[in-house]
């Protein structure tokens, strides 16, 4: 009769061991991460610098996958439909804080748990050197005077010009033609080419046009000169009442399933924090233009929030989007 | 000048990156047969991979896989009728037929050659042209991207066989396959069915795997009791007088190449289809009609598409711009080992420059060594009994499709085309307009709707805008000259002239 009992017996110690030590020994096998922007891209490349240091320190190996398509929804969607294990990782944009706004899906970042907020991209609004405007007053200026005239690059709606746009609107008249691009890449193009007047950028991707005089800066979006571009006036030069949405920028995240247990939580953000703070990122980051934030948690969240919040009223308020943030529960900044 | 030849020469004396080129381009080349691994993929994990290298290293990796990837494409083209990339699309009208003739080994060296030739001409324009070239790419607004777009279409006369009805048929069914997914503009999903999954489009290389691959492995199964043709491969390498003959247009569909490579909006694949319609249009007689084995049908492709090679390095090492997908992701392999790729490059790094275009002669001459050999083992794949070839087929085809995206969705998709384009064949349908339609369709509609807005959506200005520019001008006119060349105008045209 006691074999059996101690067989029994044996057979629960060893499956609390198994089930114990399966989280214990997170991670312990590969990482999936999924990209939410395409190869190449911005989220991309802060993502593939990035990436190495995690694996570092949480000695194990991440493989990343580019799954593009629908400002991201592919992507997110993809990552929230896998086991809650914290194997699976979405590295994304800002994007999906106004998914439900833009009526591209119902879903935000609010049913992911944020792991980093990792930086945020400095934005520039940027023009050709042979444009007669040196300052965005100076545009502006003309802009009021001959509505309709001057042409925006533009990546979309929801894309960071439209967003800008709308945030100018809601305080200020700016009436433009805008024309449309694939992304950042193909708007800069048409720049240098001059076959449109201006176009608002993150600065990852005109930094080096500026330096080498082939697009000038026309003003950045925040409320002070940047160490790295002198002599580029700060918006609220132009239209001070901005000022009351700064600081504001694309940002770059990593998430994991709601549903994730603790102390794999832990662990990953843990080894974020440690991963965005070594010199290595650090020194990328900074050349890339992007500001460093590193956060987790509480920190997280708010940022997330007041991000959502800010982004979503202002479109509201410049008639960029039909549905009102209210019915959707996001309170007013 | 001693420093810009000594650059150009580092890749050519470091064991190194003798060796890491040479690597790169001997996968490469496996990577572009297989339908649905790409170039740009492999560069993308190549990224990671190679973080802790030293930034020389990995790029002539990476070097090396595009330029033997590009080539890659051709193989699968001519021995299975199965374009391993949508830059080989045109490859297959003649070399599949002339692997069908036993002429396999032959046509796989003849691409080989030519696809080298091409590769150095677009090296060496990159080389002595680069900064005027990228000024002139420049110069492209959204009005003559439309009038590329449209020029495109006009190819579909070369591409639809006997029946021009069902080419502009199939055209339009890819142009709406291609406008699948969420609107450019107003980010609104556009014929998505209310599916999530197919926001983000239909992949143009998924329409081609489905169409070219699944439907022609199922075309094959009315075959299976044809015994396989017998590949002689005596002689692979092309006799010198052969390509002297076609050296000229080589040469012509490589500055072709060279230059559609080096827009920004358009690549290898949009070059090879405008290269292939050039050989149509050119070559008057040649010694076997196209489509049924031609070599020129051969030569102008392959020449073009590694010519776009040096094309897309352009406006890479010149602006800092991407020339195509392959080089967005080698700038962000630049940015991420702390390069600043822009117009600064030239100046700050100038080693740079030469040494890619070392590299990239250096990648072409082991690609004339790897392309050439192991032909006979490969041509052998022809010679494989179909019970065998199919089943393999179709497992590649979805193993390709997904690794992709890693979507299950696009491999429902790819299936779902792979039937449609075997009925569709049945029918008498050409495969090549479709895909035609798939990567034109998207460039028409952002084109012409960046070209509207431009002018404030005023058709009189957009129209004005055709004939005002000088560039605009020029590729209007070639346009209105193939239209009318093309048409019963032509002989009205010719009487009342005759007549005065």
């Amino acid at each position: 009769m006691t074999k059996p009992l101690f067989t029994q017996l044996a057979i629960a110690i060893g499956s609390i061991a198994v089930a114990g030590g399966a989280f214990a020994d997170y991670p312990e096998r590969n990482i999936q991460g999924t990209i939410q922007w395409g190869a190449g891209g911005a989220t991309d490349n802060v993502v593939r610098s990035l990436t190495p240091h995690v694996e570092e320190v949480l000695d194990t190996t991440i493989v990343l996958t580019n799954r593009a398509g629908g400002t991201g929804v592919i992507g997110m969607n993809h990552v929230m439909r896998q086991r809650p294990d914290g194997y699976n990782l979405l590295f994304g944009a800002e994007n999906p804080q106004l998914y439900p706004l833009m009526g591209l899906a119902e879903f935000t970042y609010d049913d992911m748990h944020p792991i980093n907020i990792i930086g945020q991209g400095l934005v520039v609004i940027a023009t050709h050197p042979e444009s007669e405007f040196d300052t965005f007053a100076e545009l502006l200026e003309y802009a009021h005077e001959n509505p309709g005239e001057l042409k925006m690059g533009g990546t979309g709606a929801g894309g960071l010009p439209s967003t800008i746009h709308a945030m100018i609107n809601s305080v200020d008249d700016l009436d433009v033609r805008t024309v449309t691009f694939g992304g950042d890449g193909p708007g800069v193009t048409a720049l240098l080419g001059e076959h449109i007047d201006f176009m608002p950028l993150s600065l990852s991707a005109v930094a080096e046009q500026i330096r080498a005089g082939r697009l000038k800066g026309l003003a950045v979006l925040g409320s002070e000169e940047l160490a790295d571009l002198p002599g580029v006036p700060p918006i609220t030069d132009a239209i001070p009442e901005l000022e009351s949405f700064l600081p504001w920028g694309p940002f770059w995240g990593v998430f994991v399933h709601e549903d994730t247990p603790d102390d794999v939580k832990a662990t990953l953000e843990d080894a974020y924090e440690q991963a965005v703070a070594s010199d290595g990122f650090q020194e990328f980051l900074t050349n890339f233009g992007g500001e460093s934030l590193n956060l987790n948690g509480e920190e997280a969240q708010q940022y997330l929030d007041n991000w959502q919040s800010v982004t979503a009223w202002s479109m509201f308020e410049a008639d960029a989007v039909e549905k009102s943030p209210e019915e959707l529960g996001i309170p007013r900044p | 000048m001693s420093d810009t030849f000594s650059y150009l020469l580092m890749a050519w004396l470091d064991p190194g990156l003798l060796g890491l080129t040479a690597l790169g381009v001997l996968a490469g080349i496996y990577v572009g047969a297989i339908p649905g691994l790409s170039v740009t993929m492999a560069v993308s994990i190549l990224i990671s991979f190679t973080f802790s290298w030293e930034i020389n290293n990995a790029l002539a990796l990476m070097v090396g896989i595009y330029v033997g990837g590009v080539y890659g494409g051709s193989r699968t083209a001519i021995l299975l009728n199965i374009p391993g990339a949508p830059s080989a699309v045109t490859t297959a009208f003649d070399g599949y037929p002339l692997a069908l003739k036993g002429e396999a080994g032959k046509a796989i060296g003849l691409s080989t050659v030519m696809s080298v030739i091409g590769g150095l001409i677009g090296v060496l324009v990159l080389a002595l042209t680069a900064p005027h070239l990228a000024d002139l790419a420049l110069q492209f607004a959204p009005r003559d991207y439309f009038l590329i777009a449209v020029m495109g279409l006009l190819l579909v006369s070369s591409l639809s066989g006997k029946s021009l009805a069902r080419g502009i048929f199939s055209v339009a069914l890819g142009a709406t396959i291609g406008l699948v997914g969420m609107d450019m503009v107003t980010a609104q999903p556009r014929l998505t069915m209310g599916s999530m999954e197919l926001l983000g489009g239909i992949h143009y290389v998924v329409v081609m795997i489905g169409l070219f691959g699944v439907a022609e492995a199922f075309y094959q199964l009315h075959n299976m009791a044809k015994v396989p043709v017998k590949q002689n491969v005596d002689k692979i390498v092309p006799p010198l007088n052969m390509v002297l003959k076609f050296l000229p247009l080589s040469i012509r569909t490589s500055i072709i190449g060279v230059v559609v490579g080096a827009l920004p909006g358009t690549g290898g694949d949009i070059a090879s289809l405008f290269a292939y319609d050039h050989a149509k249009r050119s070559v008057k007689n040649p010694e076997v009609p196209f489509g049924e084995g031609a070599y020129e049908g051969l030569v102008a492709p392959e020449s073009a598409n590694n010519a776009a090679v040096g094309g897309a390095y352009v406006p890479m090492l010149t602006l800092g711009m991407p020339g195509d997908a392959v080089t967005a992701v080698m700038i962000g392999a630049l940015v991420i080992h702390g390069l600043n790729p822009g117009p600064m490059l030239m100046i700050e790094t100038p080693y740079m420059f030469w040494f890619t275009v070392g590299n990239l002669a250096l990648a072409n001459i082991f690609l004339l060594f790897f392309g050439l050999t192991g032909i006979k083992l490969f041509t052998k794949i022809v010679e494989v009994p179909k019970a065998i070839m199919i089943p393999l087929i179709l497992v590649l085809c979805v193993v390709g499709t997904y690794s992709l995206n890693s979507s299950m969705t696009e491999v429902y998709w790819m299936l779902g085309f792979g039937i449609l384009g075997y009925w569709l064949k049945m029918f008498g349908f050409q495969m090549g307009p479709i895909i035609l339609g798939v990567i034109l369709g998207p460039l028409l509609d952002e084109s012409y709707r960046q070209a509207m807005s431009s002018v404030g959506d005023s058709s009189v200005d957009f129209l004005l805008g055709l004939v005002v520019n000088p560039l605009s001008l020029v590729l209007t006119s070639v346009i209105v000259l193939v239209l009318l060349g093309n048409t019963p105008l032509k002989g009205w045209l010719y009487s009342r002239f005759k007549r005065r």
